[in-house]
């Protein structure tokens, strides 16, 4: 291999970004996964285990790590954790009755040492509903005000209609790189 | 003759050399931070430690004692974190340890309680409302009352309820607390949750998006959707027309037919909802307790086609 090519390698490498979507089962994350790629949203079904997809966007390469949220799945969530570069964590805004179990999971999340670095971005799905939380209630049902530990973010959206999705993940990227490719 | 003095530029060199050397050292001095140092970690570390392991270790370990445990392992597990950038790598690695068998102990302490803990329901109930203690995890914050988008039936029994599309179309329905009731619900709404549903029926139009089943036990269900999540519940027959897929998590004995139930409006309700008709993956049900492939799983099985409702009304 010439020494271009394994320049272009390391450089492709660098550009690279780990994101690790994750929330309680029913919140949106595959939808969110398949509408930010340009997929068929209809025909999703519960998540048994998890979905890896890579894409690239503004020169980024891309590496989504959705994981199943289902009670069942949750305590298999810690394998995932390492060298996340930026969590996303997706809130169905519907559902008012397991916002509290949202926020405790959430709460269990950012303590965890492996996620120490992350960016963290909520998304504050299903904002297409009728009977949707707004963002900013969603913000004080899961305390994020409290959080001083990581840069967060919380962002409305619609993952049917694909509303803010762009606007969400930009805001995380440009984090993420602010933090780790200073040296371009 | 004189002796060669160095020449003055050069002393002058020398001289700045001295005074960045003295800068550097001075930097250093101003920057190193008590806080950062590795002596102030392990001292306040093993303070809270020792504090945690006090609150841990009366036999018993009463409640209050134990959540304000959890709050402090939890703070100290933020102070491991914050810290890990100057610590060594010996002293995260015992650290980490230590929380570990802190974190086992506090499990160990959840465990025994919890033979007190069963009835759950009425329990936490009389937790919130007495007097919050200073470690009482904080009020979960107050929700607005849920809009007109949100319908639903709560604690009856023994009744029949029929609700048109005016009361359903398009809306979040919530089922609750119901027992030997027949609850028929003439519309397409956008999703139904039911919960803590014992003998009774419910029969819905086409869901546009997804069921969520919680907490049933002895029911029948019926309805088109799109999604099926069907957590802990029992001994309940759902006559389904699903076009992804249904769900069971901490199910059992939950039996699947294909949807038969009809109503006048049934057509127009499921053009309404965008639901493919011709879809339909009633027998293809993930179990999410059971992940072994070419086995089946033990906690559904499919209706007999002799035992099936064929007439409902």
């Amino acid at each position: 291999m010439g020494l271009l090519a394994i320049l272009k390698k390391m450089k492709q490498k660098e550009r690279e970004v780990r994101i690790l979507m994750l929330g309680l089962d029913n919140a949106g994350k595959t939808t969110i996964l398949k509408k930010f790629n340009g997929e068929d949203v209809d025909t999703i079904s519960p998540t048994l285990g998890f979905n890896i997809k890579t894409l690239e966007h503004r020169g980024f390469k891309l590496n989504f790590w959705d994981v199943g949220g289902q009670k069942s799945l949750r305590s298999y969530w810690r394998n995932y954790f390492e060298s996340t570069d930026g969590l996303i964590w997706v809130v169905d805004s519907a559902d008012r009755l397991r916002l509290q179990d949202c926020r405790q999971e959430l709460a269990s999340l950012l303590v965890e040492e492996r996620l120490a670095g992350a960016t963290l971005l909520v998304f504050a799905n299903k904002q297409d509903l009728p009977g949707a939380l707004t963002k900013d209630t969603i913000r004080e049902a899961l305390e994020l005000d409290n959080i001083k530990t990581h840069h967060w973010c919380i962002q409305g959206c619609s993952a049917i209609t694909g509303e803010n999705l762009l606007l969400g993940i930009d805001w995380l990227l440009d984090d993420i790189s602010s933090r780790i490719f200073t040296a371009d | 003759m004189e002796a060669p003095a160095l020449p003055e530029w050069l002393q002058r060199r020398d001289e700045e050399r001295r005074q960045q050397v003295e800068r550097r050292q001075q930097e250093k001095r101003e920057q190193a931070v008590a806080e950062e140092q590795s002596d102030f970690f392990q001292s306040a570390f093993q303070a809270e430690r020792a504090a945690i392991e006090q609150l841990l270790a009366p036999p018993g370990g009463a409640p209050a004692a134990l959540e304000e445990a959890a709050l402090r392992l939890q703070q100290l597990q933020k102070f491991l974190s914050d810290s890990v950038r100057f610590l060594p790598p010996y002293d995260l690695r015992q650290a980490q340890e230590a929380l570990q068998r802190l974190q086992a102990a506090l499990g160990d302490g959840r465990e025994r309680l919890r033979p007190k803990k069963k009835f759950a329901f009425t329990c936490r109930k009389k937790e919130a409302s007495a007097p919050a203690e200073p470690s009482a995890p904080r009020a979960p914050a107050a929700l607005p009352p849920p809009p007109a988008a949100e319908s639903g039936i709560s604690g009856l029994e023994c009744e029949t309820l029929v609700k048109g599309a005016d009361e359903v179309q398009g809306r979040d329905v919530l089922l609750s607390h119901l027992r030997n009731c027949t609850v028929k619900l003439l519309g397409s709404p956008s999703t139904l949750h039911v919960r803590h549903v014992r003998d009774s029926r419910v029969l819905c139009g086409p869901v546009a998006t997804s069921v969520l089943v919680d907490e049933c036990a002895g029911c029948v269900f019926a309805f088109p959707c799109q999604q099926l999540r069907t957590h802990r519940t029992r001994d309940t027959k759902v006559y389904l027309q699903v076009t992804s897929r249904a769900i069971l998590e901490d199910c059992s004995g939950v039996q699947f037919a294909p949807f038969s139930w009809s109503y006048e409006g049934l057509d127009r309700d499921f053009e309404i909802s965008g639901l493919d008709r011709s879809k339909n993956n009633w027998s293809h049900v993930d179990d999410f307790n059971w992940l072994v492939r070419d086995v089946k799983s033990p906690n559904w099985s499919i209706i007999p086609e002799k035992d099936r409702i064929t007439h409902w009304d």
